[in-house]
């Protein structure tokens, strides 16, 4: 079976304003893909491009074998869509509203919109106005499921749900792909992405910069780490240690950086008597740092 | 689990959107005819001193106006249909023709719709028949009410002048909904498709009432669609075919702009 996602020399320019340029990647069968980036690097444009919301300048994505412009409606058949900013009918129930788009899809079993809904504790009868940003976000997960799409196209999923809700998310996702579903999912957020993705592309000011195994990522990304110690350390007893790339001694405090695997350091560190060890996750302008340097500007 | 019929499609979800308001507009149409339903016993009376009055006007407002005071008929156009109904069924059309795609797309629940294996152009035609469907029902409820509540007030109007009436009182609420929707799906603006349809349609009024006694501008009375919805008097002389099939091509042409502008366009996040 071929690529669920083919996207080759995708470039959408909006006059003066920033688009995507030249981005080629592919999504295979039964992979979650992350699509990893800065607001407005320009991850929703090229979500919107695959749905056919806005159309190339140059270059094409194919969905399912089929062209996104030519064969929307088949690719919508077999997609289910979260949008970055969502906006649902307000006068509407959520009931109502998944009901409408149940009959748009041509029906769906209403024995899973009641169990994504009781999953993800959402109340059915409540108007859309009247329910909280987490709980609006849920009536568009329950949207995007429901018909148990062949690929789900999720932009910044996990925006305002409550941490409870978003475990539960990522339970639907791995379901979804033990089902056979492919994932093509957006975030600002790493570890979110670490997390769910097989792979993940990271776009930055319109361009896909690198395409990498979640894995390879995770062993290559830097981090900080803090190692409070009982009683101040010298620097130097972590300098050149493999990975090590900044040290900073605050009296018994001692901050680094870290690039790849924490083994040396640990080992350099349990020679003297640790405190406290703090890892931070790595954040997206550290993953960045890891493909450019420090040479490069910093995009905020 | 059965789809209730009013969640079913697009144009049902439109029109169930709307359930409320067109309520309102129903109540105002009714109302409207009521109104001046009560006052005819009293016109008819003093018939005479209002057509005196009115052949004193100036030749423009008398070319609005257009009706005999003296009979039920001359009536009913001169103060319902030459300025009333037609602007409160435009005040409908054009703002339902705005909202169908430039309102879906400035409330940003659009893309969600279009997600759906439903094509633009499914959406825009169930739009579309959506504002047809609801402005016939207030041209219909025009017609049956007159005729209903007219009666017992002894204004009795020919039922075949005033359908004829009544059609192409719906055909122009269309023409012009059709244009606001259309340059809803050619901008995105619900603003822009409301402002520059309400301009036209001032505009065209204007023209229609003035070009008649300003002869510079006389032919420039062909281009107005309230030409077509008055100047042959369906009152006195019934359906006009040639009424019915230009306004029917404005309302086509303009459907069509809007079909095409909307499915090649790019959708405003």
């Amino acid at each position: 079976m071929g690529d669920v996602i083919v996207v080759e020399g995708l470039t959408k320019s909006y006059g003066a304003e920033r688009g995507v340029i030249d981005l080629s990647f592919a999504v295979a069968p039964g992979e979650v893909f992350g699509y990893l980036g800065p607001n407005g690097a320009g991850k929703t444009t090229t979500i919107r491009t695959l749905l056919d919301f806005i159309r190339p300048t140059a270059g094409r994505a194919r969905i399912f074998d089929l062209d996104s412009t030519v064969g929307s409606i088949e690719i919508h058949r077999r997609t289910g869509y979260l949008p970055g900013e969502l906006a649902l009918y307000e006068r509407m129930t959520a009931a109502d509203y998944l009901t409408h788009f149940a009959a748009l899809r041509g029906g769906v079993d209403w024995g899973d919109v009641r169990r994504l809904a009781e999953r993800l504790d959402l109340r059915l009868a409540t108007r859309i106005r009247s329910l909280s940003h987490g709980n609006k976000q849920k009536v568009g997960l329950v949207q995007a499921f429901m018909h148990r799409p062949e690929l789900l196209v999720l932009d910044e999923p996990t925006t305002g749900l409550d941490p409870l809700v978003q475990q539960e998310f990522h339970t639907m996702i791995a379901e979804a792909r033990l089902g056979g579903s492919t994932v093509f999912l957006s975030s600002h957020v790493m570890p979110e992405v670490e997390r769910l993705c097989d792979r993940v592309g990271i776009i930055r000011e319109g361009r896909l910069v690198a395409v990498e195994d979640v894995g390879d990522l995770k062993a290559r990304a830097i981090r900080t780490l803090d190692i409070r110690f009982a009683r101040p350390v010298p620097g130097e007893a972590f300098a050149g240690l493999p990975g090590v790339q900044r040290i900073e001694v605050q009296g018994d405090l001692v901050h680094l950086t870290v690039a790849g695997h924490l083994d040396a350091v640990v080992k350099a560190a349990a020679r003297y008597e640790v405190v406290d060890i703090t890892s931070n996750e790595p954040t997206l302008e550290q993953v960045f740092l890891t493909f450019y340097g420090e040479g490069e500007n910093k995009d905020r | 689990m059965p789809y209730p019929f009013m969640l079913r499609t697009v144009f049902a979800k439109t029109i169930r959107d709307q359930r409320r308001a067109l309520l309102w507009w129903s109540l105002g149409f009714v109302g409207t005819v009521l109104l001046y339903s009560a006052f005819w016993p009293t016109i008819r009376e003093n018939a005479s001193q209002f057509n005196d009055y009115i052949a004193k006007l100036p030749e423009a407002v008398r070319n609005l106006i257009g009706g005999d005071y003296g009979t039920a008929q001359g009536y009913v156009q001169a103060e319902m249909f030459s300025l009333l109904l037609p602007v409160l069924l435009l005040v409908y059309a054009i703002g339902a023709g705005a909202r169908a795609i430039a309102g879906e797309e400035e409330s940003g629940t659009l893309d969600l719709l279009l997600s759906t294996p439903i094509r633009r152009s499914r959406v825009l035609l169930d739009k579309l028949w959506a504002m047809v469907g609801a402005s016939l029902m207030l041209a219909t409820l025009a017609w049956v009410s007159i005729v209903a509540i007219g009666r017992p007030f002894g204004l009795t109007v020919g039922l075949v002048n005033l359908a004829a009436a009544a059609v192409n009182l719906l055909l122009l609420g269309v023409v012009f909904g059709s244009i606001a929707l259309a340059v809803g799906s050619t901008t995105g603006t619900k603003a822009m498709a409301i402002g520059v349809t309400s301009g036209l349609a001032l505009v065209t009024f204007i023209v229609r009432t003035l070009a008649p006694s300003v002869p510079a501008i006389k032919p420039l009375r062909l281009l107005s669609p309230f030409f077509y919805y008055a100047d042959h008097k369906p009152f006195s002389n019934g359906f006009n075919g040639g009424d019915v099939a230009v306004l029917s091509g404005i309302a086509v042409v303009a459907a069509l702009v809007a079909l095409v502008a909307f499915d090649r366009r790019d959708l405003a996040a």
